[in-house]
């Protein structure tokens, strides 16, 4: 022991603790003070990245393949459910189309070329995810060259799950709403309920047991039900308003009982990404 | 002499794509391993730098230049937050040279020492992600819902990889 924990040995040793520690102090600085990484990194991050397709490729093909087949043998039900899905989406879809031609045009009128309703779809596929206990973060495959910001909100199927955390120039990381990290589900929410009042508020934390999103510390009084929709409010940062988050569960109040407190139940599906949507916010 | 082998080319192959597995069935098989409480770490790229070490045999990879690459890499394209894995990669690589001078080689012991390097390898990130404030597992909670997953998976898939493993580095050398 004593031949191991030689005088010059240790001092090697605590050196590089001392440098490892200022390294992620850095790096983790650095991600929170720049918009994207610095050069080397996202070069880096480019090659592998590329690299990583060639394996993602066949896996992800395995995985689409058993679930093909999965998906085959409860086809008939699903169809039956669908069709009348369909007839009521057609309307919805008519209705929709005149009511933005309508919006452009009312836009046009007060000479507005943008408001926060405004966004582009961007859709992109996940490679991987990363292997840790601490962070759900999975990569995506488009990055800077397809317009892709730090912070911008992402989409699976449904609803919100997640924000983009680094964006290289051609795959970006995104943290999931379940991620341990503080900032990573800070989204501006706005619930509107049936008479058609909205309650603004943050939300504060992800109940990962029951997988529910919590808005925390609303002081309104305005009275919320179950089943009230819950929408991004676009105030503050590069979220759009109108993104679909999910439904209200149960309000009522917190923990204190000071202010109250409401349990979303999310649109998302968090446990099968696949292909995301990244909401590009136009300038 | 790593020249002359196959292993030269075989062995940073094997080393990626080991690398890139780890992602990929962490997404494929999301709702298993990170299924709350639990959540279970794929450390192939470990697994693949121990066996590389007890089957060199007179070969000698060059074993901790690699390390600290993948751990750049892991670091970089994965955590995105640099100095953990890039630290403990060449560590496991030392620790693991040195149990391997110290026990018999055989299966069992080796088993052993991959416990060994499994547990450091996750006590150690579990520690470097506490300091940056990104894991708030208490050290009980870090014990029961994620070095004991980790250790299950990793375990079973050097049980499942050793032998294929031994057999190809055989045909490598």
């Amino acid at each position: 022991m004593r031949r191991f924990f030689s005088n010059r040995r240790l001092v090697i040793i605590i050196v590089c603790v001392i440098i490892c520690i200022a390294l992620m102090n850095l790096s983790v600085v650095i991600r929170n003070k720049r918009s994207t990484p610095p050069l080397i990194q996202q070069f880096g991050n480019d090659i592998v990245g590329f690299a990583d397709r060639v394996v993602a490729l066949p896996v992800n093909g395995l995985q689409g393949t058993a679930e093909a087949i999965s998906g085959l043998l409860n086809t008939y039900q699903e169809n039956e459910k669908l069709k009348s899905q369909v007839e009521k989406l057609t309307q919805t879809q008519v209705r929709d189309e005149t009511l933005s031609r309508e919006n452009k045009q009312l836009k046009k009128e007060l000479s507005l070329n943008s408001s926060l309703t405004d966004y582009s779809a961007v859709t992109a596929a996940v490679i991987s995810r990363t292997p840790s206990s601490w962070q759900s973060q999975v990569i995506i495959n488009k990055g800077q060259a397809s317009g892709i910001k730090k912070n911008m909100p992402v989409l699976s199927g449904a609803g919100l799950v997640g924000r983009i955390s680094e964006v290289n120039k051609t795959n970006s990381k995104v943290e999931l709403i379940s991620d341990n990290n503080d900032s990573a589900n800070r989204f501006a929410i706005q619930i509107t309920n049936g008479s058609g009042q909205t309650v603004n508020g943050v939300i504060s934390e992800y109940d990962k047991e029951a997988n529910r999103i919590v808005m925390g510390n609303v002081t309104s009084k305005t009275k919320l039900k179950k089943g009230d929709k819950v929408i991004t409010s676009g105030l503050g940062g590069v979220t759009p308003k109108g993104l679909y988050v999910g439904t209200v569960e149960t309000a009522g109040d917190d923990d204190y009982g000071l202010a109250s407190k409401v349990v979303i139940k999310p649109a998302g599906d968090l446990s099968n990404l696949n292909i995301v949507t990244v909401a590009v916010a136009k300038e | 002499m790593l020249r002359l082998s196959k292993l030269r080319y075989g062995f940073p192959i094997g080393l990626f794509l080991f690398f890139f597995l780890d992602g990929s069935l962490s997404k494929v098989f999301s709702n298993q391993m990170f299924s709350y409480p639990y959540t279970m770490v794929s450390y192939l790229v470990v697994l693949w730098l121990v066996c590389a070490a007890f089957f060199e045999g007179t070969i000698a990879i060059p074993l901790i230049p690699w390390a600290i690459a993948m751990g750049v890499i892991f670091d970089l394209y994965y955590t995105g937050i640099f100095g953990i894995f890039i630290a403990i990669f060449p560590l496991i690589i030392m620790l693991t040279r040195t149990l391997i001078r110290a026990l018999p080689q055989t299966f069992l012991m080796n088993l052993l020492i991959f416990f060994i390097d499994i547990t450091v390898v996750a006590t150690l990130s579990y520690i470097g992600n506490s300091i940056i404030h990104q894991a708030s597992l208490t050290a009980s909670e870090f014990l029961l819902y994620s070095l004991a997953p980790t250790l299950a998976y990793n375990l079973a898939m050097f049980v499942i990889l050793y032998f294929p493993i031994q057999a190809l580095y055989g045909r490598l050398r």
